[in-house]
């Protein structure tokens, strides 16, 4: 996941405390191994390396694939789960850089959703094309962690993946979790604000830690798949809530995608964000 | 930089959507965890049942259950109860205006005065086990096998069943189908009565068996977030020795209409029962409001329906209360009767037994439910009231005694005797 992740159980009984962290700390690995682009045993390495064969899938990638179809055509395909390989034309270090326009063009015609068959559990990817689950799999681990977790105590409890959170209930004599947001300016200290959560999540998305300077302009490391270039006018960081967190982080994501737009479409869909510009 | 707070408004399209993938993907079931696995483990639940009729019986019940889940779903489970049952039971007969007197299969004897009903007092002691297996066959189909058994003074019964449940339509929809069979055989203290003939005709000693076959089907169906509707739909074809042993009909006399004499009852030797019912569950925001209705018919004439209708309301992470209601009203047999009258020729099948007759009942309870902090089992708590009573029940012998003064009500006719019943019943579950 590579960020922290933490667990907090509403209980006294330490067993209870210790099943419910294996339970999300074995949810976690298993997405991981599973749905990271790092690793070269899994089945996301199968399908980017398949050269344009088709892969047949299992019944929870295929789920996954089929979230990941929709999102893309909700958004008018700014969401896209092919754009992976633009990271090889853009380094986000916070330091000066400018794209190669040709490495640019190169990358451009292996992104598109579009171009790929998608049907009968089996997908088949144009060779060079790859996909990325990074977008969703720390929220899509959240609320999976989350469901193991509650098969095995009835406590209240919160995931919190590196700022990706779900709460399943108040605490005990109704007390609601408390919640800092942070400050991407300064993540040490200073909250933007703290809410009460009685139940639900949380997803954050911005550029707080990843960005670049274009000709003396700051980029976040959100990129638009139909130009290559980050997203203009994002705002820095935006945070929703919703039922569940990869609802969340979709919103988020689909927000930043919209760029100067983010806080007039996040209104629109009338659930409760937090926007830094 | 600005910061923004905002406060939802009317959801829109995108929204909705995405709510609705999202559910979609997260519905899916779960394939097995590497490193993790659902934990096997073990629940015992106890409960002490504690019921009185007013005069009549009194029941005490403890059961347990042992349930042991096993990895993948499967799960196994044992019960036992035993009861002791003690105190009276209505015999059928008319109550009269004079001392009337009753003996009881035991050899013992009771008398009973005025409009009271004859009862004659009993005493048994029921064990009864059974067990279960529940194996899913695959994500989204389950079966279920089960196996009982019961033993009493002059009754035992053996059975099994069988159950499979299957989820389409996305895991929305469940439908189920199961069939139950039941071998019993039935030895009345002193042999068994001579259906209609006089009450002290000799009995005749041996075994009397009786089959019961159940099938049933049933659907239920997630109608949105918060609401689940269910119907089930069985029929049970009972064959063998159906009548009640102990039970009588008064004959009366023509003139005086006082009992005179007693006749055993006698039911028909086959039974075709089939029943009905539609089933609600509604999750409002914090309370659960549970809602049963149920028909049921037989082709003995005996029609019924029960409303029984629940609340389930959380007073804190730790308990909750349960309030509850249940009405009942049943039409008779076509056989059932009051008492017959001496020196009329007897019809083929009579029964004077409440329970096949114009009843009614009543309940309202309610059940309290806690953990004790820092432990894990969970205690429950219930008191039900129930007032029974019989419709159209004929006056008693005293309305036509010169005894009582004019205007005098006390024996009208269509009174309702009414029984008052109370059940109290403790109950501990504990996983381990």
């Amino acid at each position: 996941m590579a960020s922290p992740c933490e667990v907090l159980v509403d209980t006294d009984d330490e067993p209870t405390a210790r099943a419910a962290l294996d339970a999300a700390r074995g949810e976690a690995l298993r997405i991981e191994h599973k749905f990271s682009r790092y690793r070269s045993d899994n089945v996301i390495d199968r399908i980017n390396h398949s050269a344009g064969k088709p892969v047949e899938v299992d019944e929870e990638l295929a789920g996954l694939l089929d979230y990941a179809a929709t999102c893309h055509e909700i958004s008018g395909g700014r969401f896209d789960i092919t754009s992976g390989v633009l990271r090889r034309v853009w380094t986000f270090d916070g330091r000066e850089h400018t794209p190669d326009p040709a490495a640019l063009a190169a990358a451009l015609a292996l992104v598109g959703w579009t171009r790929v068959s998608w049907r009968d559990r089996t997908l088949t990817l144009p060779a060079g094309m790859e996909v990325d689950l990074g977008g969703l799999g720390k929220e899509y681990a959240v609320d999976r962690a989350a469901t193991r977790i509650a098969e095995v105590t009835a406590s209240a409890f919160l995931v919190n993946f590196g700022g990706d959170l779900f709460a399943s209930h108040l605490r005990r004599a109704e007390r609601p979790w408390l919640i800092g947001v942070e400050n991407p300016a300064t993540p040490a200290s200073g909250h933007l604000g703290r809410l009460q959560l009685a139940r639900g999540a949380l997803a954050t998305s911005g550029d707080a830690r990843r960005f670049v300077l274009v000709r003396g302009r700051r980029l976040g490391h959100i990129l638009d798949p139909r130009t290559g270039w980050p997203v203009e006018g994002a705002p820095r960081s935006v945070t929703v809530m919703a039922a569940t967190c990869t609802e969340a982080g979709t919103l988020a994501t689909l927000a930043i995608l919209r760029g100067g737009d983010a806080a007039r479409f996040l209104e629109e869909q009338g659930v409760q964000h937090w926007l830094l510009e | 930089m600005r910061v923004q707070l905002a406060s939802p408004s009317p959801a829109s399209s995108v929204r909705q959507r995405l709510g609705a993938a999202a559910c979609l993907l997260l519905a899916g079931s779960m394939p097995a965890a590497a490193q993790t696995q659902l934990a096997p483990g073990w629940q015992l639940e106890t409960t002490g049942l504690f019921y009185g009729e007013q005069l009549r019986a009194k029941v005490v019940e403890p059961t347990g259950r042992l349930t042991r889940q096993f990895a993948n779903g499967r799960a196994l489970s044992l019960g036992l109860a035993v009861d002791a049952i003690t105190g009276a039971s209505p015999t059928g007969g008319l109550p009269t205006g004079q001392v009337q007197t009753t003996t009881s299969s035991s050899g013992r004897s009771s008398t009973t005065t005025a409009d009271a009903v004859p009862t004659h007092p009993f005493q048994d002691l029921r064990y009864a086990a059974d067990l279960g297996w529940v194996e899913p066959l695959g994500s989204l189909v389950s079966a279920s096998t089960s196996a009982h058994f019961s033993q009493e003074k002059d009754y035992a019964s053996i059975g099994g069943g069988l159950k499979t449940s299957v989820d389409v339509l996305n895991r929305l929809v469940t439908l189920t189908a199961g069939a139950g069979y039941n071998r019993d055989r039935v030895f009345p203290t002193g042999g068994t009565a001579v259906g209609l003939a006089p009450d002290d005709t000799p009995r005749i000693p041996g075994d009397n068996p009786k089959e019961v076959r159940t099938g049933l089907v049933g659907i239920s169906r997630v109608v949105s977030r918060r609401w689940l509707l269910g119907a089930t739909g069985s029929q049970t074809r009972e064959t063998g020795y159906l009548t009640d042993p102990y039970k009588i009909i008064s004959l009366t006399d023509p003139e005086t209409q006082l009992p005179v004499a007693q006749v055993n009852e006698k039911r028909p030797s086959e039974r075709l029962r089939d029943d009905v019912l539609a089933s609600s569950v509604y999750h409002f925001e914090q309370d659960i409001f549970y809602m049963n209705y149920r028909y049921y018919w037989d082709d003995w004439g005996v029609r019924s329906h029960t409303l029984d209708m629940k609340v389930r309301h959380d007073l804190s992470s730790e308990s909750w209360v349960q309030p509850h209601v249940r009405l009942y009203a049943q039409s008779p047999a076509s056989f059932f009767v009051f008492g017959l009258t001496q020196g009329r020729p007897l019809p083929e099948f009579a029964s004077a037994d409440e329970r096949l007759g114009p009843l009614r009942t009543a309940t309202f309870g309610a059940t309290y439910g806690f953990r004790v902090p820092g432990h894990r089992g969970e205690f429950t708590l219930r008191g039900e009231y129930m007032y029974q009573w019989l419709v159209g029940r004929p006056p008693t012998a005293i309305a036509s005694s010169t005894n009582t003064p004019a205007g005098d009500d006390s024996g009208g006719g269509g009174q309702h005797l009414g029984t008052n019943i109370g059940t109290i019943l403790i109950g501990y579950t504990v996983p381990f």
